[in-house]
C-alpha cells in the first residue's frame, strides 16, 4: 500500500508560507543572551533596526560580541575611568560609530545613526545602566530604545 | 498524482505519479530549521532620550515647557518629584506596601499638568542601586500621561 503524501505536502506548504510570512513582519530579531531576565512593560513600540548593546550579569555585548567583562551586573574597577565609564565599552561604542561615520561617508543615502537597542537585565542596577548609556551618549547613541518583554 | 489518461491512440501514456517523498524531505529540512531559528520572545521597545542639562529635547525645541519635571527613585521606594523653571515644587512620595505607591505618582503628575498644563516630559532619575527594572516600572505607569521620557543623571 503506497502511503498519501499528498495532504502532507499541503500541509508543509502552508506551515512554509505562515513561518516565512511571520518572519518578514516581524522586524529585526532580538535574541537576549540565555538566563536574561528582560523587565515586562504594556503599551510598547515594535521593533527597529539600530545597533544593539545587551547588559547582562556577566558582559555587554555590543553588536553581539562581548566587549566589556561584568562581575554581578557592575564593571570591574580597572576597567572604569575616573569619570566612571568603561574604557572597553567606551572604545566598543567609538569603534561602531567609526564603522557608521565610514558608511555614510561613502553613501549620502545612509545617515549616521542616533539610535540604540538597549538590552538590559532587569536586576541590573541603575549606576550601571547610567555609565553604559553615558558612554553611549557620548559617541552620538542618545535615542535609547529600552527592549522590554511584551506583556500578554 | 493522475494527470490525463493518455487517449487510445496507442501512444505512450501520460499516467504518472509524481514522487512527493524528495519534496517533503526538502519541507521537513527547511521547517525545523525556520523553527529552530525562530525567536519566541516578544519584545517590545520603549523609548527614551538623553535628559542634558540646557539642552532641549527634539520635542521640546519649538516651544520648552514651562516647567522641568524630575522624578527621582530611591533605594527604599521612595519617588522625589521636583519641578523646576517657572514653577517651583518638591514632593516626596513615600514608599506603599507593595513597593512603588503608584496611584499617589499618578495622582502628583495629573495635578502638575492641571497647574502647567504643556508638562509633557518628564526626566527620571534613580538610586545608585535600584533595579533597571524598577525605573521601566515608573516609566511604564507614568508614560500615559507623560509621553516623553528622558533619563537623567547621566
Amino acid at each position: 500500500m503506497a502511503l498519501q503524501i499528498t495532504s502532507m505536502a499541503d500541509i508543509f506548504i502552508i506551515l512554509l508560507v505562515f513561518i516565512l510570512k511571520s518572519f518578514s513582519s516581524g522586524g529585526a530579531s532580538i535574541n537576549p543572551t540565555p538566563g536574561m531576565e528582560l523587565a515586562e512593560a504594556g503599551n510598547t513600540k515594535e521593533q527597529v533596526e539600530a545597533l544593539n548593546m545587551e547588559i547582562s550579569e556577566l558582559a555587554i555585548q555590543v553588536d553581539n560580541k562581548p566587549v566589556t567583562p561584568m562581575k554581578a551586573f557592575r564593571f570591574i574597577a580597572s576597567d572604569l575611568k575616573e569619570s566612571g565609564i568603561s574604557n572597553s565599552l567606551d572604545s566598543a561604542l567609538e569603534a561602531q560609530r567609526e564603522k557608521q561615520k565610514i558608511i555614510s561617508g561613502a553613501n549620502s543615502d545612509v545617515e549616521a545613526d542616533s539610535k540604540i537597542l538597549v538590552i538590559a537585565d532587569a536586576r541590573t542596577p541603575y549606576k550601571t545602566i547610567k555609565s553604559a548609556l553615558t558612554s553611549a551618549a557620548i559617541h552620538g547613541y542618545s535615542d535609547f530604545k529600552l527592549v522590554v518583554k511584551k506583556k500578554e | 498524482m493522475n494527470i490525463g489518461d493518455g487517449g487510445s491512440g496507442g501512444k505512450p501514456g501520460q499516467d504518472f505519479d509524481l514522487n512527493l517523498a524528495p519534496i517533503i524531505d526538502c519541507f521537513t529540512v527547511l521547517i525545523t530549521f525556520l523553527l529552530a531559528s525562530a525567536s519566541y520572545l516578544a519584545v517590545g521597545i520603549l523609548d527614551s532620550n538623553l535628559a542634558v542639562e540646557g539642552v532641549a529635547s527634539a520635542e521640546n525645541k519649538k516651544k520648552p515647557p514651562a516647567i522641568r519635571l524630575d522624578i527621582n527613585l530611591a533605594e527604599n521606594y521612595a519617588i522625589d518629584i521636583k519641578v523646576s523653571g517657572k514653577g517651583k515644587m518638591n514632593k516626596t512620595i513615600p514608599a506603599s506596601e507593595e513597593g512603588w505607591n503608584r496611584d499617589a505618582l499618578l495622582s502628583e503628575i495629573q495635578g502638575i499638568q492641571q497647574r502647567w498644563p504643556d508638562t509633557k516630559s518628564a526626566v527620571i532619575t534613580a538610586g545608585d542601586d535600584v533595579a533597571y527594572l524598577n525605573v521601566i516600572k515608573i516609566m511604564e505607569i507614568i508614560r500615559p500621561k507623560l509621553p516623553s521620557i528622558l533619563l537623567g543623571g547621566l
